[in-house]
C-alpha cells in the first residue's frame, strides 16, 4: 500500500473488515417464511398473479 | 439500525457505481466508463473499495457486451483486486468474490498474472438448505455469467428447482436484492419450472425494487442474458 493509499484509507475510514462485511451480508429481514407455499408457487401454481398476491394474513397475537 | 459513517459512505459509493453499470448495460455504449470515473472523482479513495464490493460486476458491461474496458477502468479494477485481498478467515463469499474479480481481470487484461487461478472451496454450498443456497447465490450473482463455469455455478445448475423456490421466497419476503440475484442465476439454469413465471417475476422485482441500483443491475444482467446480447 502506498503512502497516499494509506492516508486515503485513514480519511475514509474504510478497512478490509468493512469490505468483507459488505461482501458477506446476513439475509435481510423478511416477513414471509412459508417454505411449503414457496415450493408450491414455484412448482405448480407460479405466475405473475400469484407472485403479486400479498402474503396470507396472519392472526394477530393477543 | 443506524449505520456508521464509513458504512454509509461505502454503501453510497457502491450504489453510485452500480448506477453507472446499469446505465452502461442499458445503453450499451461507453457510458460504462463514466461509472468508475465518477466514483473516482467524487471520492478518490472510495473508488477501489466500491469496486471491490461490487466485484466482477464493475466490469459487467465489458464482459456481457464484449467491449474492451478503458484503461482507467481496468486500473481501478486492478487496484481494487490488489488492495483488498481476502483475509485469512474470510467468508466463502469473500473468497469467491475475489476469485471472480481475478478471473475477470485475466479475461480483460491478459497482462495480469496475479493471484492463484485455483477456485476456492465450494463445499459450504453442498447440502445447504434451499434458502441458504439462494441467499448465497444471490450474494455471488456476479458469478452468473453466460458461458462461465465454476463450482458455484455447478452447484446452482444442480438445484434449479431449489433456486426457483428461493426466488419465490425472496419475492414473497420482499427481499428484492436476493430476488434479483436469484433471478439472474435462473436465467442461466436449465430445468427451471416453466410455471415459475420468471419473466414476469423479474418485471415485478424491477417494478418493486428497481430504484435500488443493485437490484436494477441484477435485473439488467438477467435481461441481457435472456436476450442473448452477449453472444
Amino acid at each position: 500500500m502506498t503512502a497516499t493509499e494509506k492516508v486515503t484509507r485513514e480519511l475514509t475510514g474504510i478497512q478490509s473488515a468493512d469490505i468483507e462485511a459488505a461482501l458477506d451480508p446476513a439475509e435481510a429481514d423478511g416477513i414471509y417464511r412459508d417454505s411449503r407455499e414457496c415450493a408450491a408457487l414455484a412448482l405448480f401454481k407460479g405466475g405473475y398473479g400469484l407472485l403479486l398476491s400479498p402474503p396470507t394474513p396472519r392472526p394477530k397475537k393477543g | 439500525m443506524e449505520q456508521s459513517g464509513t458504512s454509509s459512505l461505502l454503501k453510497g459509493a457502491v450504489q453510485d457505481l452500480a448506477s453507472g453499470v446499469v446505465s452502461a448495460l442499458r445503453s450499451g455504449d461507453h457510458a460504462r466508463a463514466a461509472a468508475l470515473e465518477r466514483a473516482d472523482g467524487e471520492a478518490e479513495g472510495l473508488a477501489p473499495a466500491a469496486v471491490r464490493v461490487l466485484g466482477a460486476d464493475a466490469l459487467l458491461p465489458s464482459t456481457l457486451l464484449h467491449t474492451p474496458p478503458l484503461p482507467d477502468e481496468l486500473a481501478v479494477f486492478r487496484k481494487a483486486v490488489e488492495a483488498y485481498p481476502p483475509g485469512d478467515d474470510a467468508a466463502p463469499t469473500v473468497l469467491w468474490s475475489h476469485w471472480a474479480m481475478r478471473h475477470t481481470l485475466r479475461r480483460h487484461d491478459p497482462g495480469y498474472v496475479g493471484g492463484p487461478r485455483q477456485e476456492p472451496d465450494a463445499a459450504w454450498l453442498e447440502g445447504a438448505t434451499w434458502q441458504v443456497l439462494t441467499h448465497q447465490l444471490a450474494v455471488l450473482a456476479a458469478l452468473a455469467v453466460p458461458g462461465e463455469d465454476c463450482a458455484v455455478a455447478r452447484a446452482a445448475r444442480h438445484r434449479p428447482v431449489d433456486v426457483a423456490r428461493g426466488f419465490v421466497r425472496a419475492v414473497r419476503r420482499r427481499d428484492w436484492r436476493q430476488a434479483a440475484g436469484a433471478g439472474r442465476w435462473l436465467t442461466l439454469l436449465e430445468g427451471v419450472p416453466q410455471t415459475l413465471g420468471l419473466e414476469n417475476g423479474l418485471d415485478f422485482v424491477e417494478l418493486m425494487g428497481g430504484q435500488d441500483p443493485l437490484v436494477a443491475l441484477q435485473v439488467s444482467a438477467a435481461r441481457l442474458t435472456r436476450a442473448g446480447a452477449f453472444a
